[in-house]
């Protein structure tokens, strides 16, 4: 950030992160549980290859539909295939989908957001706004089974309609937060000082957006998860075999009477996945406003 | 005031108008041509019949030419006939819409009405066990996807009371018990995360009311607590819901298409549904461009309701 | 012409001439424009190198807009600003950089003109890194420099601007504006908010500077005190326009327009040993909205000395010396002195 830090590179930064993890964790315990939830999440993703007993594609012929038991954790499915398993995978393709489309949707949601705030009320803010209207006024399962009709189903497509789906949210905090930041007095003291455009966008722009970027990228996360699970559910997401939840949710849905672990079990995930977000995201703006008691 | 009717009228019909361009430009400037992708999957297609198909669909004309005809035949409600059946659009549409309308109706009724009590209780009590558990309730029912509701609902519920939706969908008008019997679980299911949303946002906005100098006022001239609380903080926080009503509507429109699906109603979700599948794109075009209308007519109903309860809205807005 | 001084100068620092700046206001579907508000309404002055020029007037009047006209952080509607011999109003995005270096502002709430999430390293340095004067380790010595300047340690450098009290946060804002050795300095408000004690301290700080630097200074306040203590010459402004200007000391001694005289009557009420020369004149009332100015003279509705051609004829300026007054009282045929 700084080119006048004498400290070695970072450190500062370090110990301040540090400092506000410890406040974080001390003022928001709800927060906290949820981010430990999360990490674990993230985690059990990352290592699913380590941890799960078996290939989440193997089918065991002689286990069909079997209960959780101490061989299969959480039951077999109608395939033979360990839910455990599939749900550890599942919870690897769901994750990586959500961090895709805020790699896209997010970031492109942001700039657009950042310099329409910037350039607020000009007609350059006013067309980009009409066209996140037009994003807006299409509900958000719609817009994702009519990406999915002209492109149909793939994991990619999935990320581009996802995408698609996140980007005026993004747009709408980032412009918002803009507006506000355009209106300070340091803004138009840096314009005095001869600060260009985008001098004014990276130094007072980026940082002073940071925090609310935060919430609503934990808030996107748990939407990004349901919609991913959503369209899997109704076949027109990510296709089989890749594990994914919605797909088991989707299959585990003609079996409920005799084999309810197959929809509860994925369902849980993605229900404790979501809420964790949700949690961390109400944290999050707790604790950057504190003005704001919820 | 009503020229902020208008004005918000003519700003909706502007966005249809957008979502309309959108959805048409969109189908047709993805790589291959409707006709084709149509027609992929059917064995020993002739390159006769995509051409006879492409002509009678104005597909050989100027994207620009055929935009304007498209634009031309929707202002008077024609978005073509399906692929599937020849069917028009527009009549498809206008059978499967209500169906829809009623299930959302049901679930945003089911949202107020649970959630406001909820709300109340939460400020009232607050930070008492009933506050927290509430609380946490309203995190969850936000959280838990709908759809994994519904399936749960549709499994335990019958269980639990040895009973399962209706086989076959009855309209209101043939069989009202049955029909209503048939969307009370999806209309449960949907509105779960519309009461949890009314109840946080409620419990927070009575709380700053409740602390506010002017109920500080009322408090000081005497008036029971359930005055306090049932005519002037009440009525200080019914903004709040409404704000929270229009951000819920994309929610419960999405959430029909998927209950739809999974407790077999005919509606319009199911029909979007279907034609996605089918690759039936007139089909297709027609839904999404409906929903987008319906869903800028329903934020106008919310703003303008808006409008009239708090004035100060007004001239802020747009 | 008026507020034109003369300085020994030939050319001016700072030239001002005709300046108007009218916001639309907007209204139903397409936006159009129903009306205006005249913040800046036809205004000339001049600043000489190492002068002060006062800016009085009340909230409203378009004083903050004439600072921030003068750095071009607004566009004006019509008019010309002469800046060391070049015109600004006319000039690119890259060559108004350049000159932005001789042309600093200092804010009335030094807190809200400081990034809250930077250092006062910085804050400060900005400016060098900005115009690419120079950066890391040589702009850090640079700041250090300008911060002992004004009275604060080098110390001071990796804290945060909320870390300081009101008068050293402006002291701060005084060393970002010094960091591109300015000409001139506009003080928009730049003492008001601080308490009387730090006003007179933060106050000699910019005399000493001035003494030192050459600075000349655009210096804007509601405060005739504040205003009369540091400025040579002083203008008075009342919604959009300059009522009366000449040198700081006689002005005070003799005000000439009635908006004036009630200004300076506010202050010398202060001071119970010295009864003022003139009748009390007080204004009534508020001010009208700049949006719908009254007709002829201005601050006819306010006046206590209005008389019938005030509400529909517009008062002309009349020259003194180093004055002019624009009021009916002194036109042509009016007698200079009163009472």
């Amino acid at each position: 950030m700084s080119t006048l830090d004498h400290r070695p590179a970072g450190t500062g930064r370090l110990t301040s992160f540090g400092r506000g993890l410890l406040r974080f964790a001390r003022t928001q315990p709800f927060g906290s549980i949820a981010l430990g939830v999360i990490i674990i999440f993230v985690l059990a993703a990352l290592f699913a290859p380590l941890i799960a007993p078996y290939d989440p594609v193997a089918q065991h012929r002689d286990a069909i539909q079997l209960p959780p038991s101490g061989e299969f954790w959480l039951g077999t499915d109608d395939l033979g295939r360990d839910v455990f398993s599939r749900v550890l995978y599942g919870a690897r393709t769901s994750l990586l989908v959500a961090l895709a489309t805020l790699a896209t949707g997010g970031v492109l949601g942001s700039v657009i957001g950042i310099f329409s705030g910037y350039f607020g009320g000009r007609w350059i803010d006013s067309v980009l706004q009409r066209v996140m209207d037009t994003l807006m006024a299409i509900p958000g399962i719609v817009l994702l089974l009519f990406v999915a009709a002209l492109l149909g189903p793939s994991v990619r497509n999935t990320i581009i309609a996802l995408s698609l789906l996140v980007i005026p949210s993004f747009n709408r905090v980032a412009r918002g937060q803009m507006l506000q930041i355009r209106e300070e007095l340091y803004v138009t003291a840096a314009r005095a000082n001869g600060c260009g455009v985008l001098r004014i966008l990276r130094t007072h722009g980026l940082p002073n957006l940071l925090a609310p970027m935060l919430v609503v990228m934990s808030l996107m996360l748990a939407i990004v998860m349901i919609a991913e699970s959503a369209l899997s559910f109704l076949g027109v997401g990510t296709p089989p075999p890749t594990p994914s939840w919605g797909l088991m949710l989707s299959d585990g849905s003609r079996y409920m009477e005799i084999a309810p672990w197959m929809v509860v079990f994925p369902g849980g995930m993605l229900a404790v996945a979501v809420l964790a977000f949700n949690l961390l995201g109400d944290a999050l703006r707790d604790f950057f406003d504190p003005k704001q008691i919820r | 005031m009503t020229e902020y009717v208008i004005r918000r009228l003519l700003y909706g019909l502007l966005v249809v108008f957008l979502v309309t361009v959108f959805v048409f430009l969109a189908l047709r400037l993805i790589p291959g041509d409707v006709v084709r992708l149509q027609l992929a999957d059917a064995p020993g297609v002739t390159e006769e019949q995509v051409d006879r198909l492409a002509a009678e669909l104005g597909l050989n004309q100027p994207l620009f030419t055929q935009l304007g005809t498209f634009l031309a035949d929707a202002v008077r409600g024609d978005f073509g006939q399906s692929f599937q059946d020849g069917e028009q659009v527009t009549t498809l549409i206008g059978e499967r819409l209500p169906i829809t309308l009623q299930l959302g109706a049901m679930a945003v009724l089911f949202g107020v009405l649970a959630g406001i009590p909820l709300g109340v209780l939460s400020a009232v009590r607050r930070n008492s066990w009933l506050d927290q558990s509430l609380r946490l309730v309203s995190v969850a029912g936000i959280s838990i996807p709908n759809f994994w509701l519904g399936l749960l609902m549709v499994t335990y519920l019958a269980l639990l009371f040895t009973w399962s939706p209706p086989l076959v969908y009855q309209g209101p008008t043939e069989d009202l018990s049955s029909n209503l019997v048939h969307l009370a679980l999806p209309a449960l299911a949907l509105g779960t995360s519309t009461m949890a949303s009314i109840a946080r946002m409620l419990r927070s906005s009575l709380l700053e009311v409740l602390h506010s100098n002017f109920i500080r006022t009322v408090r000081a001239k005497g008036a029971s607590e359930l005055r306090v609380i049932g005519k002037h903080a009440m009525r200080n926080s019914v903004v709040p819901v409404f704000s929270i009503l229009g951000l819920q509507v994309g929610h419960i429109l999405g959430g029909t298409v998927i209950l739809e699906s999974i407790f077999g109603i005919p509606g319009m979700g199911m029909l979007i549904f279907e034609s996605v599948q089918m690759r039936d794109y007139p089909v297709v075009l027609g839904c999404v461009v409906v929903y987008g209308a319906v869903f800028v007519l329903i934020n106008l109903i919310v703003d303008v309701c808006y409008g009239v309860i708090d004035p100060r809205i007004r001239y802020a807005r747009t | 012409m008026s507020a034109i001084s003369n300085s020994a100068t030939p050319e001016p620092l700072l030239e001002v001439r005709d300046l108007v700046k009218h916001f639309p206001i907007t209204k139903g579907l397409l936006n159009r424009t129903v009306g205006k508000v005249h913040a800046v309404d036809g205004v000339t002055f001049r600043i000489g190198r190492g002068e002060t020029l006062g800016l009085v007037g009340e909230s409203g009047s378009g004083k903050s807009t004439v600072a921030r006209l003068v750095l071009r952080l607004l566009d004006p509607t019509s008019g010309q600003i002469h800046f060391a011999g070049t015109e600004l109003t006319r000039q690119r995005p890259a060559e108004l950089k350049r000159l932005r270096r001789k042309l600093q502002i200092i804010f009335q709430d030094p807190f809200s003109a400081c990034d809250p999430r930077m250092t006062i390293a910085q804050v400060v340095t900005e400016p060098l890194e900005a115009h690419r004067i120079s950066t890391g380790k040589a702009a850090r010595r640079t700041a250090a420099e300008l911060l002992e300047r004004v009275g604060l340690a080098a110390s001071d450098l990796d804290k945060y601007p909320h870390q300081f009290s009101g008068g050293q946060a402006q002291r701060i804002g005084i060393a970002r504006a010094l960091t591109t050795e300015p000409e001139l300095l506009v003080c928009d408000e730049a003492v008001s908010a601080l308490d009387v004690s730090v006003q007179a301290q933060v106050l000699n700080l910019l005399r000493e500077l001035q003494g030192e630097l050459g600075l000349a200074y655009l210096f804007i306040a509601h405060d005739l005190n504040v205003v009369r203590y540091i400025s040579d010459r002083i203008c008075v402004m009342y919604l959009g326009q300059f009522v009366e200007h000449g040198p700081a000391d006689e002005l005070l001694a003799e005000p000439q327009h009635p908006y004036t005289r009630s200004l300076a009557a506010a202050i010398a009420s202060a001071d119970p040993h010295r009864p003022p020369r003139w009748d009390r004149i007080m204004a009534r009332g508020e001010a009208p909205s700049p949006s719908a100015p009254p007709s002829g003279c201005r601050f006819h509705p306010r006046c206590p000395a209005a008389f019938e051609p005030c509400t529909n004829k517009f008062p002309v300026e009349s020259t003194m010396g180093e004055r002019t007054v624009s009021c009916h009282l002194h036109d042509a045929a009016e007698v200079l002195s009163h009472d």
